[in-house]
């Protein structure tokens, strides 16, 4: 069968901000869906987005509400979200109450009074909240199954898209012939990990689409529900192709002993203890990237905008202008509740309102910290999905990483994320001639034949700068406590 | 304590847009339970006869403090009301001034008191909405344009 035969399965959108994409470009029209999860988790809100985001006087919603939430309560707390557009109540949106029916007849009477409205209505979406409710009910002359099957096969006939909401747990999932009869299965989690609750989305099952796999993050707020999906809204975007383009810091020294400067598209990790100058490297790698054209976002988590944009000022850089310009945001989040997707889609959004080419996360420990702690054992997992899929269209991204100071050891990081970054610059504290004197190095440059030289650098006013040439006169320098190749010169050598 | 003044009004509007609807028809029933029906009808579809009743009930219930002659009234199960003849004037009794006063007291008192609860449960909108499904003909001003007209 060629692709032009093949029937077009219309997508019908969520509304549901990142669903859609975790759906694979929406939610099949005339599907048969359950929404799945615990109480409190979710499903009456996401149903009502779903409706209002679709209904319309030619083809209404119609919303069953069985024993259980009283409609008029839910209708209550539902019209405080955003999405609920009281409009939409005279015409497009019809809620009726099954509970008499359920309450005074069986399943069979039930199945008569839904046909007999959607007959009536010629809805485009049902919703049937909660049908788990008038499910447990006993004595029912029609089992459930042949209830289930009759009604996805009356409502696909009229070509209805349907959502059954039901309380389920977990261990319920398996050998239940409802999950088996629908088309489509939306799990919502809610747990709570030391002081924060975290809630997943899993569309267990939805067929004739590519669904993105796992657990996605969710978030419930005063517009509804809004979802994060793990790709973070890039699967669909083309990955560019490896570049040769070199970036430059702006510290053309750092640019020769990076062979030209960073390769764009890479992951560059500086990583060194406090007081080192990661930060002031970062600020010269964006302010650079601007007076070059290219815009960029710098996410910090530990000092405010105004702070990072005055000590930038401090250096001869003007962060100021560019950001009136709309060619740099400065993002401070510190969230605390947040999950890492969420924080990742706040800096995702703004590397696509401006266009960024350069990305500067500073720093990671202060990233990790914004994160309830329940999100944190995702971190290294999330920052990976995230650096993937934005050096995949090209952004540049620097993150900074303090690392704890040893005079016996010299770690990259001390978030074992190495393996994220294409290219590592270690900068440390060297002890001298008497002297606390800073030190870089280039550890690893994915595809570059990067200097493999230890250099001395300070920070001046206009940043960070580069002295000399290469030490060469110490041995042991990346111990700290670096010994002088001739010790007789040691000795003797005054110092500075 | 009576139920806010607009609502009243409110109430008092839909009694007097009923009976000028069926002014022609032969009913015997009173506008307030006619009105009173077609919230039943709309209500009981939306959130079940038993929300119905109990919003109902609750509405009689205050009414009858303010209204005395409403003592014989009550919701039954199913939410319709019953009693109410005995005091209420009847639709044909009413045909010739029904643009004035189609209802007694009474019948103002527990329409506006359903009519508050809904406002006070779903809100303006939502009520509004429901009535205007209730009758499709008539026009409901907001209760922030009605006092806007007013001043």
């Amino acid at each position: 069968m060629s692709t032009q035969d093949k029937v077009t399965i219309n997508k019908l959108p969520t509304g549901v901000p990142g669903l859609d994409e975790i759906v694979g470009g929406g939610l099949p029209e005339f599907s048969f869906n359950i929404i799945a999860g615990a109480p409190g988790s979710g499903k009456t809100t996401l149903a009502h987005q779903i409706v209002f985001a679709n209904a319309s006087p030619e083809r209404p919603a119609l919303y069953f509400t069985v024993l259980g939430e009283s409609a008029i309560k839910m209708l209550r707390y539902q019209q405080q979200y955003t999405f609920f557009d009281p409009a939409k109540l005279s015409g497009s949106i019809r809620f009726i109450n099954l509970s008499q029916v359920v309450l005074e007849k069986d399943l069979g009477a039930v199945l008569e009074e839904i046909t007999k409205e959607v007959e009536k209505a010629n809805p485009a979406v049902v919703v049937v909240d909660s049908f788990r409710t008038m499910v447990l009910k006993p004595q029912s002359d029609m089992d459930l199954q042949s209830f289930i099957q009759r009604l996805a096969l009356f409502l696909a006939s009229w070509q209805a898209t349907t959502f059954l909401i039901g309380e389920y747990a977990e261990e319920e999932l398996r050998d239940n012939p409802i999950f088996t009869v629908a088309d489509g299965l939306f799990w919502l989690r809610q747990t709570a990990e030391r002081n924060s609750i975290v809630r997943k989305l899993q569309i267990v099952k939805l067929r004739g689409q590519d669904s993105v796999p796992g657990l996605h993050t969710f978030r419930i707020t005063d517009a509804g529900v809004q979802a994060f999906s793990r790709t973070f809204g890039l699967t669909a975007r083309k990955r560019k192709p490896p570049c040769d383009r070199r970036l430059s810091f702006g510290v053309p020294e750092l640019d020769k002993m990076l062979d030209g400067g960073v390769r764009e598209g890479d992951s560059v990790l500086i990583a060194g203890s406090s007081g080192t100058g990661k930060s002031v490297l970062a600020t010269q790698f964006i302010a650079e990237g601007i007076r070059q054209g290219e815009p960029g976002i710098v996410a910090v988590f530990e000092e405010r905008p105004e702070a990072y944009t005055e000590r930038a000022t401090s250096l001869g850089l003007d962060l100021e202008t560019p950001q009136k310009d709309g060619k740099l945001t400065i993002l401070y989040l510190r969230p605390l509740d947040l999950s890492v997707d969420e924080t990742m889609q706040s800096i995702l959004d703004a590397v696509q309102k401006i266009g960024a080419k350069r990305l500067v996360i500073d720093s990671l420990a202060g990233f990790e910290m914004a994160l309830s702690p329940g999100f944190r054992a995702d971190f290294r997992e999330s920052l990976y999905r995230m650096i993937f899929a934005l050096t995949g269209i090209g952004v540049t991204i620097l993150s900074t990483v303090e690392v704890d100071e040893s005079f016996t050891e010299f770690p990259f990081s001390t978030y074992s994320i190495s393996f994220l970054c294409d290219d590592i610059l270690r900068l440390r504290y060297v002890s001298i001639d008497g002297q606390l004197r800073k030190i870089m190095v280039v550890i690893k440059m994915r595809g570059g034949n990067h200097a493999k030289d230890i250099r001395e650098y300070e920070i001046t006013s206009k940043g960070v700068v580069i002295l000399g040439k290469r030490l060469t006169d110490y041995q042991g320098l990346i111990s700290g406590v670096p010994m002088h190749s001739n010790r007789s010169d040691q000795r003797n050598e005054p110092s500075q | 304590m009576t139920a806010p003044p607009e609502i009243r009004d409110l109430a008092r509007r839909l009694l007097v847009y009923e009976a000028a609807v069926d002014k022609t028809s032969e009913t015997v029933e009173s506008v307030t339970l006619r009105v009173y029906e077609k919230l039943r009808q709309s209500l009981g579809v939306f959130a079940g006869v038993a929300c119905f009743q109990s919003l109902a009930f609750r509405a009689l219930t205050q009414a009858k403090s303010e209204a005395p002659d409403l003592w014989a009234a009550r919701v039954a199960e199913d939410g319709s009301l019953q009693g109410l003849g005995e005091f209420e004037p009847q639709a044909d009794m009413v045909k010739d001034n029904a643009g004035e006063y189609p209802a007694g007291e009474g019948g103002i008192a527990l329409i506006a008191r359903l009519l508050n609860l809904l406002f006070v449960f779903l809100g303006e909108a939502l009520t509004l909405s429901l009535l205007r499904n209730a009758w499709p003909g008539a026009t409901f001003d907001d209760r922030s344009s009605e006092n806007r007209r007013k001043s």
